[in-house]
């Protein structure tokens, strides 16, 4: 054989670390001053007192030529929290540094040290609220009180806005379900376009792609951006309604304040930790401002917390009226409801956008195979052929199992490496049995990574023993 | 050999080809194919002849030799129990699925190439081990992410993710189906078992965890008559648990036998039992190896009168040192097919496969 008895190690290793090394390298913004000579010996690193590193030559020869200590000082690596998001290598610890960046504590020492108004350096303080946070509150409320009938969500965020300007200080409180409306217009505008895309060939254009898949879940954003890039170009380019509502609060709304975007402090409640690393991505900076479109993002449970630390009770009814919120019922409407999923409506949306357009009456025809939380619909038209084929789609099995249906209709390749060569095999194989839009399963999934969608996100509330365990 | 045994292992063929070490070999449930696979990223497949094992002319020829498309190590292979599809599990975090071009349609005869028909893909690291359910319905795998997977078998060699079960706080070595139920077992670097089931309104689930190996578990094998279940661990022992109730195991035996870490089991029917007029029930033989390269081979029984709890009777019947020189095994099989179930199977670290017959010393 071609190895000896001694032990030989291989890539198999039983231990658990992180799965891959950091992927990101340091800059070399400023190339090596002197020119490189060939066979030149070996460096080392050494750290001076004060913690800088420095690159020095390893037979002490080369120190005299460069560099204060006797060395090339080095530059520091630096990991912003985007970095680590890119990376799948320890997201368990970007997520531990996330939540220290975006906490209550956070947002409670922002407001003690903001200065008064008078002051130019004083930023508006304003708060969003999701209404799946609002909905947590208010069933966590009737299963911890006597009257289990939960309370209307105008009550919940009446009282809720009262505790944000009277407790907290800010100034504007507003419900994310204007941001949702937008996006919900804006998603069937998407659709659309990316329909006409493809009908008329314009399918090698791979950013108008279908079937399209929502993309206001950050998680299942977070996943296909690490597992299945080849995903992204189905992955709908509409804002997240936490998003719209940033741009909402820090273009529209200050400009009608007559404030900068940067003079402005946009909290946003929201049912899922995630929605934090949705806030942090670079897409989201405004470069000339220097500011965030969400500053900081809280969960039901820490925005429920806050309450608890600060003695709100959300069980008394607030008899004060909301002053600033009435004022901004006339900029923004409060509390628009739109039929469908709890996840935010998008497939309903769409449905309701194909019956309204549709020449001909179209029937709706739905399929739950499994478990609720993956359910088929199709609209047929009066000859029987199917108009619009869409699913609701929740939790990482299900997600597993959109992955791969769309790979597979689409013909891309799915997953990385070897498998995708495969993948790619099978594909031509199945591609005898029809034309692009019929091997395709899809036009539009609603994609939520967590069973049962948002309204049972990673943020919210635990119903029976949340509130005053 | 130093004990006397009523039973010795006698050498068939040595099956060599593997330019790295072999990892794993299973036997085809219906056709005379013996597949084996290394971290050399390929699966080799030997055919012999299919008469009987008793056949003086018993002999192994290599059938074919899959590059595989993984990149890397090619660690455990599963053949459904039709004998049509073959899985392979790699280090490269993907399944495999093999099949026969033209099979399906002109039988053995027109039969082609050996084509990767799909790949199943989850996992985020290493995929260790993967099983077909007894229905042939299911497929499980599992991997150092620490989660074990259950896939459904669609037409078309399409595969549908049923679970993703998040039980295990460590590398998960082995997965294994419960001959004739539902039940998924699996084991861990974390030294438990997990027992699955599916629950048809919900998501599969862990109903039950078996704990007693104070080291991985590296190996499951559940008795033929899925009475019990058997488990091979880097404690040098093998744990024997039996079902006391419906959805209840509990471990009702500890066999030493190993100087080192038991890195493979597996418990088939064995030979028919001389005694079986005295009342006994035979529970067929169980077969083990790993990293002192020795393999052994118990007989089990169950007393006629045992009730619940009591463990079955068990006998050292053969034992071979040295199986693969100096080097480990890393995997061990009982040809499941009529007339051949006195063959074993190796797999070891030499790179080689080996074919051993169980005959009366």
């Amino acid at each position: 054989m071609a190895f000896s008895g001694a032990l030989t190690l291989t890539d198999l290793n039983d231990y658990i670390t992180p799965a891959q090394a950091c992927i990101k390298p340091v800059e070399q913004t400023n190339k090596s001053d002197a020119p490189e000579v060939p066979g030149a010996a070996a460096t080392e690193i050494r750290i001076d007192s004060s913690g800088s590193y420095y690159e020095v030559a390893k037979d002490g020869g080369a120190a005299s030529s460069s560099g204060v200590s006797g060395g090339k000082k080095l530059e520091t690596a630096e990991i912003s929290l985007n970095d680590c998001l890119a990376c799948s290598g320890c997201i368990t610890s970007a997520e531990s540094v996330l939540i220290t960046l975006q906490s209550h504590t956070e947002v409670l020492s922002f407001l003690s040290s903001n200065p008064p108004p008078s002051s130019p350096e004083h930023k508006i303080p304003v708060i969003s609220i999701a209404p799946q946070s609002l909905a947590s509150l208010a069933a966590s409320l009737a299963s911890s009180s006597s009257s289990p009938e939960p309370l209307p969500l105008e009550e919940i965020l009446h009282r809720v806005s009262v505790f944000c300007r009277d407790t907290l200080g800010f100034e504007h409180v507003y419900d994310t379900t204007f941001a949702r409306h937008i996006a919900l217009l804006e998603h069937a505008q998407e659709f659309e376009e990316r329909k006409r895309a493809a009908a008329t060939g314009g399918v090698d254009a791979p950013r108008d792609a279908l079937p399209m898949l929502a993309s206001a879940c950050p998680g299942w954003i977070c996943y296909a951006e690490k597992a299945h890039p080849e995903m992204l170009p189905f992955i709908s380019r509409t804002k997240s309604p936490q998003q719209i509502m940033g741009t909402l609060v820090k273009e529209w709304l200050a400009a009608k304040w007559g404030k900068r975007p940067d003079q402005i402090y946009h909290v946003t409640v929201m049912p899922c930790y995630d929605k934090k690393l949705e806030a942090s991505r670079q897409d989201f900076f405004n470069e000339l401002f220097a500011t965030r479109d969400v500053d900081c993002v809280l969960t039901t449970g820490e925005f429920d917390r806050l309450m608890r630390d600060k003695a709100f009770d959300l069980s008394v009814p607030q008899l004060s009226p909301a002053p600033s919120t009435d004022v901004d019922a006339d900029l923004l409407p409060a509390l628009l409801t739109h039929p469908g999923s709890s996840s935010g409506s998008y497939l309903h949306t769409l449905l309701a956008h194909h019956v309204r357009t549709s020449p001909v009456p179209l029937t709706l025809t739905t399929k739950t195979p499994r478990n609720s939380d993956h359910t088929d619909y199709t609209l047929i038209d009066p000859a029987g052929a199917p108009v619009f084929r869409a699913a609701t789609c929740y939790g990482f099995r299900n997600l597993q199992n959109v992955v791969r249906k769309v790979a597979r209709g689409a013909g891309v390749q799915a997953g990385r490496g070897a498998a995708g060569r495969l993948a790619r095999v099978n594909v031509r194989r199945k591609g005898k049995e029809g034309d692009a839009a019929s091997a395709r399963a899809y036009d539009y999934v609603e994609v939520m990574a967590c069973p049962g969608g948002c309204v049972n996100g990673g943020g919210q509330l635990r119903r029976g023993f949340g509130r005053f365990a | 050999m130093d004990v006397d045994t009523p039973y010795k292992l006698t050498a068939v063929a040595e099956l060599t080809g593997h330019e790295d070490r072999a990892w794993n070999v299973a036997w085809n449930p219906t056709k005379p194919l013996l597949a084996s696979c290394s971290a050399d990223k390929s699966i080799r497949l030997w055919t012999y002849t299919p008469t009987s094992s008793d056949d003086p002319n018993l002999s192994f020829t290599l059938h074919a030799a899959i590059p595989t498309v993984h990149t890397k190590t090619v660690r455990a292979l599963a053949w459904s129990p039709s004998g049509t599809t073959l899985a392979s599990a790699s280090f490269d975090s993907n399944i495999g699925i093999w099949q026969r071009e033209g099979e399906e349609d002109g039988g053995e005869e027109a039969a082609g190439e050996w084509d990767c028909v799909a790949t199943v893909e989850g996992h985020e690291t290493e995929c260790k081990s993967v099983a077909w359910s007894a229905s042939g319905n299911l497929l499980a795998s599992c991997s150092r992410d620490k989660t074990v997977w259950v896939w459904e078998a669609e037409p078309d060699a399409d595969f549908e993710c049923m679970g993703v079960l998040m039980e295990h706080t460590q590398d998960v070595k082995c997965v294994a189906w419960h001959p004739t139920e539902d039940i998924l077992a699996s084991g861990s670097y974390d030294d438990t078992i997990k027992l699955y089931l599916d629950d048809p309104s919900e998501d599969w689930f862990c109903f039950a965890t078996l704990t007693g190996h104070t080291s991985t578990v590296w190996a499951l094998a559940w008795a033929p008559g899925g009475r019990y279940l058997a488990s091979a661990s880097d404690d040098c022992t093998i744990r024997i648990w039996k079902r006391v109730e419906t959805h209840k195991w509990e471990c009702v035996d500890v066999l030493k036998g190993h100087e080192r870490t038991v890195y493979t089991i597996s418990w088939g029917v064995g030979r028919p039992n001389t005694k079986e007029g005295e009342g006994t029930v035979n529970l067929g033989w169980l077969a083990s190896a790993g990293g002192d390269g020795r393999i052994n081979v118990w007989e089990f029984e169950d007393a006629p009168d045992a009730d619940a709890k009591t463990p079955p009777a068990h006998k050292l019947i053969a034992k071979m040192d040295n199986a693969h020189g100096v080097y480990d095994i890393n995997s061990i099989a009982w040809c499941p097919r009529k007339g051949y179930e006195d063959l074993l199977a190796t797999a070891g670290d030499d790179g080689s496969a080996r074919v051993w017959k169980v005959v009366p010393s």
